[in-house]
């Protein structure tokens, strides 16, 4: 199974680079939100594979029964999903103050927007 | 022998700083209290050291005092080395504050606000000036050395109304705290290599040290430090732009204490770096070129200020060149030095008053330019005559003549030369420029006298309007020349009648190797009943130098072609961190993002190339190990490339909602219902939210996309390395003993009840997860949640309502802003 994940991971982060890298605010917040997966699933193949050698799976972290899985993981992703989803809210919502303020979603027109010397070089210090 | 105390020194360091920070306290107008206080300061220094050498003499070079444990980890603590060189530099130091402070009073006259300010900076410079030249730690040495170049700093820039005073301060500033790094850096890698961070230890262990490349890199980075902050050439333009500073700080600071702060360095290597076979070929020709440079600038110079400055930057050539010769004594044992301390002692005792006469005459006369000189000895007035006294006597001792100190001091460097040249006949050049040099001063004083008695020869008159500095005399004007006259009548009185002199520096000075001055310094007389080779220089200088005064050779600003170097490299220091920032700041996220994930990978890469075993694959790889996972897995990978692909903006959102729920499965495999839930939760509102949020948007344009292969290639590289990272970590787990001990296995233990490792307290829960969330990461939990509001307060003050309220507000007190789409 660490195999597999590995492989998700490799995607997901590929996919949520190229995407962060495009002009599109929109596609760059997507792009956020695949890497908190990537990230994620990173994370919990350090519990290590949960398929035992016959062939079943291990045991949920709950006491009272053997072969459990790594908790603390589980515990770690835990708190990284609810701050993935506060950060999602947080650029949604940034998303549409920038559409509205100024217009447009475009990283490269925002970028000639957002300088105090609108974009052109100068200011000595 | 019993440790000396450090508690005294450490007392006589502090002691101007304190005081200097009490004036403070004072009110404006107790300014006789304020005064006292001030001169207070270093007088306890003065007193502090002399009972300390009473106490305990002159300590050999290799015994510090006792230490003060100040930052063990650092091993570094307080102790103090006061041995020769050490002692006599607090002496000076201390000594001319206490002259310096009630000089101030006088230069700045009524003006309180200055003298408030004045003081405490005063005294923080001469608490690191003594720090400087006591400090045993190498690191105490740096940290003091600084702290010069900070007082420095605030001197030099002290009128705030003048910008090029401004300027002149931050080049000061930048050249000997850069010296200062080089210093750092010199001494790191000396202490990392020898594991010696102890001048005592250093001289103690001199003759152990080896001559490899990491022990001359070192030198060579500290001779930096030195020569930067005794302002050698090249870089020694920063000195005459200090002189923007008040007289009394270019008297004592830029003249006197600071700057041999370089020179004490060196004295302080000599024993320990002098045999390396680099030391007398650096040293000296730097220092002779120095030498001759800064006698001829000064020669040409119009301003006296200036004029001064040059001469000092001369005579610090000279100094650094004879520790430079003495290199020679340590490696070969022949005599190239001798009362070295009685050289700079000399040259702190005339170039003080020297100054302090040029701060006297700008009050008096209202000018500081040589030409407003003519005929000052006729002038009226009972202070300018004192001041053109005090001037001339000065002046006589820079040109070295007979009956004061500096001319056996000069004797003394000239015998050196000789002897050095007979050991290495090239040295002959240093010798002829030595003389060169000589003949400068000599020049100068022979203009300056011509000039102050109105001979023909001397330069221009007094036609010239005055400048605005000229004061009315009140009653401290006497201690404008004063104190500069106290200090030259010490030339006079150890040139004439050395014996009060030999007594006091036979016992400090270290490096004794001349025979012919074996008994300290000789009667006036005696050079001239043995003649040999250095009265024969001396004379050739004396000769040459008269003939050069009344010539009308080099009268003019000649102007110092290392005077572009700084504008020059201050202007290409904007210009490449202006370009730096452009080139980085371009305001493209994607251009910092790319930066980042550069950097991310090129760790990567860098850990494997340092560990080549994790580019080998891991052992126990089985994609097929479960077939369900491997399905789910599929399903993450595949909506995640199609992610990119989909054009339709609500299929974007779906696809991403689908690579979501995938791994929600691959959590349910991972045996992570908890989480498995909670993501769950969340990627339903989340696609509800993202759908919601595309209305509200601008369509997309349809403009060509950015180019697609770097970004992909960029974007692989950084995910393959994540991924491996990944397969690595993970499949070292797997591969791990089942008994070996994780914090998953503690936190399993003691999720129910406790043990000793806990107090006795447990989590009191079975679902381990909820237990480790609330109980032993509880703080990770309220950061969560503290994460969680912020996202909600500014959610909530973005809000589209909000908005519009205040927009409306906004629009109420000014039109054109705020329209709503």
């Amino acid at each position: 199974m660490t195999t597999v994940l590995a492989i998700c991971v490799a995607v997901l982060v590929t996919v949520s680079v190229y995407l962060m890298l495009s002009r599109e605010l929109k596609s760059v917040a997507m792009g956020v939100f695949a890497l908190g997966h990537g990230a994620n699933l990173s994370i919990i193949a350090m519990s290590g594979s949960p398929v035992l050698a016959d062939g079943g799976l291990r045991n949920p972290p709950i006491l009272g029964v053997a072969d459990l899985v790594d908790p603390l993981p589980q515990a770690l992703i835990l708190t990284a999903i609810v701050i993935n989803f506060a950060v999602m809210g947080f650029l949604l919502t940034l998303l549409i103050v920038t559409a509205r303020r100024t217009g447009t979603i475009n990283v490269d027109e925002l970028a000639t927007e957002d300088r105090p010397d609108g974009g052109r070089a100068g200011g000595d210090r | 022998m019993v440790t000396a105390s450090p508690y005294l020194v450490l007392v006589a360091v502090g002691a101007p700083a304190l005081a200097g920070l009490a004036t403070m306290l004072l009110p404006d107008a107790r300014k006789l209290t304020r005064l006292s206080l001030a001169t207070a300061g270093p007088v306890a220094s003065v007193v502090l050291v002399a009972i300390h050498l009473g106490r305990n003499g002159v300590s050999p070079a290799d015994t510090p005092t006792g230490t003060i444990p100040w930052v063990p980890s650092l091993n570094l603590d307080i102790s103090f080395l006061v041995d020769g060189l050490g002692s006599f530099f607090a002496l000076l130091i201390a000594g001319m504050g206490v002259i310096v402070v009630p000089y101030a009073r006088a230069y700045f006259g009524h003006d309180a606000a200055s003298l408030a300010r004045f003081f405490p900076t005063l005294g923080f410079f001469t608490s690191a000036m003594l720090g400087v030249v006591l400090a045993d730690h190498l690191l105490l040495t740096v940290l003091f050395w600084e702290m010069t170049s900070v007082s420095s700093f605030l001197l030099i820039g002290w009128d705030r109304d003048d910008a090029d005073a401004g300027k002149r301060a931050m080049q000061a500033f930048f050249t000997t705290g850069l010296g200062g790094l080089a210093l750092l850096g010199g001494i790191l890698l000396f202490g990392g290599h020898t594991g010696i961070w102890r001048w005592s230890r250093l001289m103690a262990e001199a003759a152990t040290i080896s001559h490899d490349g990491t022990v001359v890199a070192a030198f060579v980075l500290m001779f930096v430090g030195a020569a930067t902050k005794s302002a050698q050439w090249p870089l020694h333009d920063w000195l005459p732009g200090a002189m923007k500073a008040p007289t009394p700080v270019s008297a004592y600071l830029h003249s006197a204490t600071m700057v041999k702060a370089g020179v004490f360095l060196l004295g302080r290597m000599l024993p320990a770096f002098g045999a390396l076979a680099l030391w007398l070929p650096l040293l000296v020709s730097i220092g002779a070129v120095t030498m001759l440079l800064g006698a001829v600038l000064a020669l040409s110079q119009d301003n006296l200020k200036r004029m001064f400055a040059y001469t000092t930057v001369s005579h610090l050539g000279l100094l650094v060149a004879m520790y430079g010769l003495g290199g020679a004594s340590t490696a070969e044992g022949v005599g190239t030095i001798h009362w070295d301390l009685t050289q700079i002692a000399s040259h702190a005792l005339y170039k003080a008053p020297l100054f302090l006469v040029v701060g006297a005459l700008a009050h008096l006369v209202g000018s500081t330019r040589v030409a407003q000189l003519h005929g000052l000895w006729n002038r009226p007035g009972a202070g300018t005559k004192a001041a053109a006294a005090v001037l001339l006597l000065s002046g006589y001792a820079l040109a070295g003549g007979p009956g004061t100190v500096s001319f056996i001091a000069k004797e003394l460097f000239f015998a050196a030369t000789d002897h050095a040249t007979a050991a290495h006949p090239l040295l002959a050049v240093v010798g002829v420029m030595a003389i060169a040099a000589a003949a400068c001063n000599v020049a100068i004083f022979v203009r300056l006298a011509a000039t102050v008695f109105g001979l023909r020869s001397g330069a221009g008159d007094a036609s010239e309007t005055p400048d605005a500095t000229h004061r009315e005399p009140d009653s401290w004007s006497f201690m404008l020349w004063a104190p500069a006259a106290a200090l030259i009548a010490l030339q006079y009185l150890g040139g004439l009648v050395p014996t009060l002199w030999n007594r006091t520096f036979s016992g400090i000075e270290a490096n004794v190797h001349d025979e012919a001055f074996a008994d300290g310094l000789p009667w006036a007389w005696e050079p001239f009943l043995h003649p040999g080779m250095p009265l024969l220089m001396s004379m050739v200088a004396i000769g040459a130098g008269t003939a050069l005064g009344f010539s009308r050779w080099m009268r003019g600003d000649l102007v110092d072609v290392h005077a572009r170097i700084w504008p020059a490299t201050y202007r290409g220091i904007l210009r490449g961190g202006h370009r730096l920032f452009h080139s980085l700041q371009t305001g493209h996220l994607r251009h910092y993002l790319a930066v980042v994930f550069s950097v991310l990978t090129l760790c990567i890469g860098w850990a494997a190339w340092a560990d080549p075993a994790m580019l080998r694959p891991p052992a126990g790889m089985d994609p097929f190990e479960y077939p369900a996972g491997l399905l789910l897995g599929a399903v993450v990978c595949a909506a995640a490339i199609a992610l990119p692909m989909v054009t339709e903006r609500v299929v974007r959102v779906l696809v991403l909602g689908a690579s979501g729920f995938a791994v929600v499965g691959l959590y349910l495999v991972y045996q992570a219902p908890d989480l498995a839930l909670t993501q769950l939760m969340f990627e339903i509102i989340s696609v509800i939210l993202f759908l919601l949020v595309l209305r509200l948007l601008p369509r997309p344009d349809h403009r060509p996309r950015i180019r697609v292969l770097p970004r992909l290639a960029l974007a692989s590289v950084v995910g393959i390395s994540i991924g491996w990272m990944t397969l690595l970590a993970g499949h070292a787990v797997d591969n791990r003993a089942e008994d070996a001990p994780t914090l998953g296995k503690f936190f399993e233990a003691h999720s129910l009840e406790g043990s000793e490792m806990t107090d006795g307290r447990g989590g009191e829960g079975r679902n381990v997860v909820n237990v480790i969330l609330v109980d032993f990461r509880g703080f990770d939990t309220l950061g969560e949640i503290t994460v969680l509001a912020t996202a909600v307060l500014g959610v909530w003050s973005m809000l589209p309502g909000r908005r519009r309220h205040r927009e409306e507000e906004d629009l109420a007190v000014d039109t054109g802003q705020g329209a709503q789409p």
